[in-house]
């Protein structure tokens, strides 16, 4: 545990302690003083304690940790460390393309304005089908919609090595296409083995060594 | 009318520290369940205790 959560629970904490004494002595309230405690323990700190810890939790939830907590989840953590050049979200994993600790997050977030708002109510979903619903095999779990290519261009786009490679240029418009999502990065052909975790049995997986995240 | 006053104080300050104390509970966990037990119950507890406490001070006749 870092010290954010700890300053976070010895805030709310207190908070909560001035709540405590205010619900037991309400008659505190009876002169100007109480009234200023009773307003600050059941209306500004209680802000402040759920505003800091909704922040502390919505950042929490797009760690690797975080989406990898549930059992079902855990073929695609391996899937991030199988040794084939051809799984696109194992080498971006592995040479740190996406941040390691938010590698799930990175990706598998909406680049639009109410993007991260949207992939945390899907995860609440998630969360209901993992413990009261009926629970998918792995390689049964598919995306919402088909993968956007705008989410691959957030880091990409006008990346040199993304520009120049002579594979993005078979055709003239290639590039244009995929600026718009007219031609799926994934499903078109090129980039198409993602997690692909119904194959891993077959497949050999890297083990960093030291200084690992 | 104080007394009552003072009643709708005690219930939402109550409301506010059970809505804290699972918010504590939640804060050292990193697990999908601790987000949910935050968001879905922690946040409305203490909203609801402050809504309570707000609508007791409007709706309290001063003699």
């Amino acid at each position: 545990m870092n010290n954010t959560p700890l300053l976070l629970i010895l805030f709310a904490a207190i908070a909560a302690a001035l709540a405590l004494l205010t619900a037991l002595r309400p008659e505190l309230t009876r002169v100007r003083g109480g009234k200023i405690l009773a307003f600050m323990a059941l209306c500004i700190l209680p802000t402040l304690a759920m505003w800091a810890g909704v922040n502390e939790h919505l950042e929490r939830s797009t760690s690797t940790k975080f989406c990898l907590s549930c059992h079902v989840m855990a073929d695609f953590g391996k899937s991030l460390y199988v040794d084939d050049k051809s799984y696109i979200p194992a080498v971006h994993f592995q040479n740190h393309f996406v941040p390691t600790d938010h590698a799930c997050f990175t990706c598998h977030t909406d680049y639009t304005l109410f993007g991260d708002y949207k992939a945390k109510w899907r995860g609440v979903h998630h969360v209901l089908v993992e413990y009261l619903g009926t629970i998918p095999k792995p390689e049964e779990i598919k995306l919402y919609t088909a993968y956007n290519n705008r989410e691959c261009l957030h880091c990409h786009a006008g990346m040199r090595k993304y520009e120049e490679a002579s594979s993005h240029h078979k055709n003239p418009e290639m590039l244009a296409k995929a600026a718009t999502n007219q031609l799926s990065c994934i499903s078109g052909g090129c980039h198409d083995t993602v997690h692909d975790v119904a194959n891993l049995k077959d497949a050999t997986f890297w083990t960093p060594k030291g200084n690992g995240k | 009318m104080t007394a009552t006053l003072e009643r709708r104080i005690r219930w939402s300050g109550l409301l506010i520290v059970v809505g804290l104390l699972l918010q504590i509970l939640t804060l050292p966990l990193t697990h999908p369940l601790a987000f949910v037990g935050f968001a879905l119950l922690g946040c409305p507890l203490v909203a609801a205790g402050m809504l309570f406490f707000l609508y007791s001070l409007v709706s309290h006749d001063t003699p």
